[in-house]
């Protein structure tokens, strides 16, 4: 027997490691997973299952060759690969989640390879990313395939148009969407075109409340988020007389929910503080609801948290960053909040 | 995990029950002669030389306070080797054999209660400076510091909240002698003219609650409050205890005299007891023997200058077949570890741990934030150890690393089980030295 030295504390938090909080992600992904191959087929199936393999086999690569070149022997079972914490299976799959199921396989393999190089790799891997893995590689997928494979899919698809789809752009206060989709429809995501995982906010919901009591993620996020764009549209709905479907489609349709629930709360690409990703959420929040109302991409979601990835040194500063809300931090916030929803309200009858 | 962590896992359950086993009879004592907080020394008696209880035998300098260094048995000096003092360095210590005959100094007397109650605030800091009285939760401090305040005191408060996981000597303290405790603060309250004593104690122990409550209808002309606290750690935190108890805030920074309030650990307030009223300086100690590479946790009271070895050999030894021991002096939070068996008990010995050492895997940072939510001082660990990694002065200055008090709770919580104590301890040196 040997008597090791060693310096406090002595002890460690039993069940609290990243293992269990990758992989109880990918438990609050199943119900999405199961749903969206009940809804879209088989052809589900394939697209999540290249986006994770692609990530994956990604990953593996680089590290075989990173190790190769640092002179190491070669492993089947690479150390630095982080497939035994389910980060790169939980990035893999928000991926393909995000997808239409009319995305070509090989469009999604690229994707995935991309984002997981470009985002993730050379940024010196787990931890070290300072863009979401998932919404890089959608971007990238949105932009470098064009419309053509990420839109006009869907808007050929069944009604014409996602039910987010119809909010953007001119016909953005046009009328009603609910005359063509029930409210039941919108939270349930039965029947409801668009992505993957995007359509049932029933199941988010239930994946969201499964992090919460595993307390894998940090509740006030999503509130904040989603509470932002609900109050955003509650004031345009304000302004011009549109009616409750307006904030009820904004919350409900479209990535939001999902983007709330998943990818805003990748604790890596958020900052360390719970005021900080309180301000991050609402800064999602408001370019989210711009995007959506004056620009004519549906998605305003994924951009929006590319976006705020980038502010995330500048909210986590040692200069201001504080652990808890003084009583000026609060109040600059909530003017801040006010301020943002009066000019949104009025604003969008000049735009 | 991403949330606040407020509780640890307890352990106490181990040692609670069963009765603290008297282990007052050492062959021989280790007392040492130098500490880490005082590296010279006079030493009085010689080889060969017979001591008494409660002799003087020689005298440390530690810079702004000298101690007398008391022999805690009566027997013969054997004289003097290197030995591990519980901090983890080596020190010299002077060796005693027992003649277990436990025969007193003539300083030695009772003190009559009607001459305590006489006493001026000047006598009876005195009396525990000329005793050599330190805070026994731990710190070592000299208690006559504390007392030595011109600051009006108007509460003093008892800490047994012991929130350290494993430990129970202060538990068994309180069910031991709770009269000592009592009479102890008593005495405290008389020196200082305070008009309040209030013992912090934590809720979910209460069985200690009944035993204090019974106590305390003996002390009826006092104004000494009961408080069950919330059982959460650090509560043993002064501050923490503090404000938990009475309700007062204490910036990091300032000390709790300053608000007129004096806090005792519970030992420490016995001790003040037996100092007092029958002069005596620190001889015996409650020490809680626990972990999970322990064959039979318990409690012992035990000579001060016994070996470490000895108590571990009274609880069965160490578990057969555990490769790889971690052996903490103290609670296991912010305990010291040391490398060989053979150290001797002194009086901040609050516990020996002997816990099975696993190797933790660290993963890299994934910035989840639950060392930042759970940090009871509200600073930021894992922007701490970035800013030290990448030798930020200015960040460090900013991100106020030297309001950690390394109670482990980041290190404790982390999801990548990073040491982020470690850490904070660097960054606090790097400040230091810049």
């Amino acid at each position: 027997m040997e008597i090791v030295q060693k310096s406090a504390p002595h002890l460690r938090k039993p069940n609290a490691n990243v293992v269990r909080m990758m992989s109880d992600v990918a438990i609050a992904l199943s119900p999405l997973v199961i749903f969206a191959i009940v809804q879209h087929g088989m052809q589900a199936f394939w697209i999540l299952l290249v986006s994770v393999l692609s990530m994956v086999g990604t990953e593996y690569v680089y590290y075989q060759i990173i190790d190769k070149m640092n002179g190491e022997k070669f492993r089947i079972n690479n150390k630095s690969f982080t497939i035994y914490n389910f980060s790169v299976v939980v990035s893999g799959l928000i991926y393909g989640l995000t997808l239409g199921d009319t995305v070509p396989l090989v469009v999604v393999a690229i994707g995935g390879i991309i984002g997981v190089f470009l985002a993730k790799l050379i940024f010196g891997g787990m931890g070290q990313n300072i863009f979401n893995i998932a919404a890089f590689a959608r971007v990238f997928v949105v932009l470098a395939f064009g419309g053509a494979i990420a839109y006009e899919a869907f808007i050929d698809a069944d009604a014409g148009a996602t039910a987010l789809g119809m909010l953007a752009g001119e016909a953005r206060l046009d009328g009603p969407i609910n005359d063509t989709y029930s409210y039941w429809t919108m939270f349930s995501g039965i029947g409801l075109p668009g992505s993957l995982g995007e359509t049932s906010a029933l199941l988010i919901l239930v994946g969201g409340l499964y992090l919460f009591l595993r307390k894998s993620f940090d509740i006030f996020v999503p509130l904040t988020y989603v509470g932002t764009v609900f109050l955003l549209s509650l004031g345009v709905m304000v302004s011009t007389d549109a009616g409750w479907w307006f904030p009820a489609t904004h919350v409900l349709a479209g990535g939001l929910m999902f983007a709330a629930v998943y990818m805003a709360t990748d604790p890596i690409t958020i900052p360390t503080t719970r005021p900080g990703r309180i301000y991050f959420a609402f800064g999602l929040g408001v370019v989210t609801f711009i995007i959506r109302l004056f620009g004519n991409l549906p998605e305003g979601v994924v951009f929006a948290i590319l976006i705020m990835n980038m502010f995330v040194p500048a909210i986590d500063y040692h200069k201001w960053a504080r652990n808890k809300f003084t009583v000026k931090s609060a109040t600059i916030f909530s003017l801040v909040v006010i301020v943002t929803i009066i000019l949104t309200a009025v604003g969008v009858n000049y735009v | 995990m991403i949330a606040k962590t407020k509780r640890v896992a307890d352990y106490k359950q181990l040692t609670t029950a069963l009765p603290t086993l008297r282990y007052v009879d050492p062959e021989r004592v280790y007392l040492s002669l130098s500490t880490d907080r005082a590296k010279n020394y006079e030493m009085f008696v010689e080889e060969g030389e017979n001591v008494k209880l409660g002799q003087i035998i020689g005298e440390r300098d530690g810079g702004y306070f000298k101690q007398p260094i008391y022999s805690s048995i009566s027997g013969e000096v054997e004289g003097t080797k290197k030995m591990m003092h519980p901090s983890g360095i080596e020190v010299d210590v002077v060796i005693i054999r027992n003649d277990f005959k436990d025969e007193l100094h003539e300083t030695i007397t009772d003190r009559p209660d009607s001459v305590i109650e006489n006493m001026s605030k000047e006598e009876i800091i005195n009396v525990l400076k000329e005793k050599a009285i330190v805070g026994l939760g731990g710190s070592g401090f000299p208690t006559y510091i504390k007392l030595n305040t011109d600051k009006p005191i108007d509460t003093v408060v008892i800490n047994a909240v012991e929130c350290e996981p494993y430990l129970s000597s202060d538990y068994r303290l309180i069910k031991d002698q709770p009269e000592d405790i009592f009479r102890g603060l008593k005495y405290v309250m008389h020196a200082m003219k305070a008009k309040k004593g209030v013992i912090a104690v934590k809720k979910t122990k209460k069985e200690l609650i009944e035993v204090l409550e019974r106590e305390l209808s003996r002390f009826k002309d006092l104004d000494i409050e009961i408080a069950a606290v919330k059982d959460y750690y650090p509560q043993g935190w002064e501050n923490e205890t503090i404000k938990s108890a009475i309700g007062v805030e204490v910036p990091v920074g300032t000390l709790p005299m300053e608000l007129g309030v004096l806090v005792f650990n519970v030992s420490t307030t016995a001790q003040i007891f037996e100092a007092l009223k029958h002069n005596l300086p620190i001889t015996k100690r409650h020490v809680t023997v626990n972990g999970d590479a322990i064959n039979f946790p318990q409690n012992i009271r035990t000579r001060i200058g016994a070996s470490v070895k000895d108590l571990i050999r009274l609880s069965d030894g160490f578990v057969e077949g555990v490769e790889k021991v971690d052996l903490v002096i103290g609670g296991p939070m912010m305990g010291t570890s040391v490398t060989t068996e053979d150290v001797l008990v002194n009086q901040t010995v609050t516990s020996v741990l002997a816990l099975k050492s696993e190797e933790f895997y660290e993963e890299p940072c994934v910035r989840c934030g639950s060392c930042i939510y759970s940090c009871p001082v509200d600073i930021q660990p894992v922007n701490i150890m970035n800013a030290y990694k990448r030798g930020d002065e200015d960040a460090l200055q900013n991100l106020q690393v030297d309001k950690c008090i390394e109670c482990g709770l980041c290190a404790y919580v982390c999801t990548s089980k990073i040491h982020l104590t470690d850490y904070m301890r660097k960054g606090k040196k790097f400040l230091k030295n810049s």
